[in-house]
């Protein structure tokens, strides 16, 4: 039976590489974005890489929405096997100083990240028992070290991990795996980053073992598609870097 | 050298913390007041009216909550996820804003969260990740503050709040999950030592129950 999965923030960078990479696979991927247009155009390229492309407006922040975004893609297709929490706040690359984070801005990025995980994880929970499921949330290096000027980024990022340890104990025993996936690629938000902080770029880069930033298809892509497939039944509760050994967590 | 300044929730144990540190005391607004961002916007009030104040060379911050009870993450309703998880959050942001602000060029900050450890974080969820949250907070705020100010920022963990023992499998020490004066013994060990080079270090106060 052919997997259906759906990928939050699908529109583009991480998103669009875990969607392209479950497409190579011939699998069934519901583009969830907040944005119609680029959300159908990720959609086509997964048809166009050999899967089935479909697209559902999802605002993760929202709890309709959220719930309204599951329901059909279970409706259309009769079963969830995966879910990928991947959109972030637009806010994420934006550098800001600690003292003068608003809490405008600090909802927002609880918003999308953290509660977006939470408001997933509600609305897929049965469905990803029937189908013995994994969920995987993006998360970031950002959440292991902080970043002296992306503190909101690298919190929600964090908050995640902690998310994501206690809910694989609590699905566990409904045989549903949920990890966590913390990936350095080159993606629009990183462009922004490097065009925001010039030298952001060779600092990354020179930490890298393997000397480059990821490829979001190539390089993300296979690995989120592991967590998502039967091969990592035995994989519950973790963090897998993807990054070229630029965070040595282990 | 002046005295420890500790910012935290109402109630709970920050009168004896404060006490135990002979420091000051400055109390966040009431969280039962907070029940969702509309009201969270007013914490931003108070960051700006206690955070241009006295400096201190050791600033502590501590926000908890009553202890809740377990509940699976999936049974919450928003405004269970909000007092558990988004509520804290804001308060923790407004907190360390303050601490940044008050604390003196050569100074230290130390954060106690209440963290559910990978073994107890069942019914959790929320706490955990406010309490990850928190350390990449203070680990920012470490590299934030240290190139510019000199500021060392580290954080205990303690389960005290989540977990009554005895859990399996027991801890190397005995006592678990401990009692508020090692919490404070922690806490006293990170704000000590004007030479230190420690920064951005989480010690988890939990007899080792937490093995990361």
């Amino acid at each position: 039976m052919t997997p259906v999965v759906v990928v939050t923030g699908a529109s583009g960078g991480v998103g669009r590489g875990i969607a392209l990479a479950c497409a190579e696979a011939g699998w069934t991927v519901w583009v969830a974005a907040r944005r119609e247009d680029v959300g159908t155009d990720v959609a086509r390229e997964v048809d166009a890489a050999g899967g089935h492309g479909r697209f559902v407006r999802c605002d993760t922040g929202d709890e309709r929405s959220v719930i309204s975004a599951i329901d059909a893609v279970v409706e259309r297709d009769g079963r969830l096997d995966g879910l990928v929490h991947n959109a972030t706040s637009g806010l994420s690359p934006r550098p800001v100083r600690f003292a003068e984070l608003t809490m405008s801005d600090w909802q927002d990025h609880i918003a999308v990240s953290l509660r977006g995980a939470w408001l997933l994880a509600r609305a897929a929970h049965r469905h990803l028992a029937e189908s013995a499921g994994s969920y995987v949330m993006l998360t970031s290096e950002a959440g292991f070290e902080g970043k002296a000027r992306l503190a909101p980024y690298a919190a929600v990022k964090a908050a995640q991990r902690g998310f994501a340890r206690a809910l694989a104990r609590e699905w566990g025993p409904d045989g549903i795996r949920v990890n966590c996936l913390a990936p350095l690629a080159m993606t629009p938000a990183m462009e922004q980053a490097f065009a925001l902080d010039p030298a952001m770029e060779a600092r990354v880069t020179e930490r890298i073992p393997l000397g480059r930033v990821g490829d979001t298809v190539g390089d993300i892509g296979p690995v989120a598609r592991f967590l998502l497939s039967p091969d990592s039944r035995f994989v519950t509760g973790n963090t897998l870097m993807v990054d070229g050994g630029s965070c040595p967590i282990s | 050298m002046t005295r420890p300044l500790v910012i935290a929730t109402p109630g709970g144990d920050a009168h004896r913390v404060g006490s135990g540190l002979a420091a000051e005391l400055l109390e966040l607004p009431d969280p039962t007041g907070i029940s969702g961002w509309d009201e969270a916007v007013a914490l931003e009030a108070w960051r700006a009216a206690h955070g241009a104040d006295e400096q201190h060379d050791e600033v502590v911050v501590m926000v908890q909550a009553a202890p809740p009870q377990r509940a699976d993450a999936v049974a919450l309703d928003p405004s269970d996820w909000f007092g558990r998880a988004e509520r804290p959050l804001a308060m923790w942001v407004a907190a360390l804003g303050v601490a940044v602000g008050r604390v003196a060029e050569g100074g230290t900050i130390v954060a106690v969260v209440d963290q559910p450890g990978p073994l107890d974080s069942t019914g959790w969820a929320a706490e955990a990740a406010v309490a990850d949250a928190v350390e990449a907070l203070i680990r920012s705020l470490a590299k934030s503050e240290g190139p510019t100010r000199n500021v060392r920022v580290n954080l205990v963990t303690t389960p005290r709040l989540l977990v009554a023992g005895p859990v399996s499998p027991a801890p190397p020490l005995d006592g678990f999950p401990g009692t508020l004066d090692q919490v404070i013994a922690a806490t006293r060990m990170l704000l000590a030592g004007e030479d230190s080079v420690v920064t951005g270090s989480v010690v988890h106060a939990d007899a080792g129950r937490d093995y990361r």
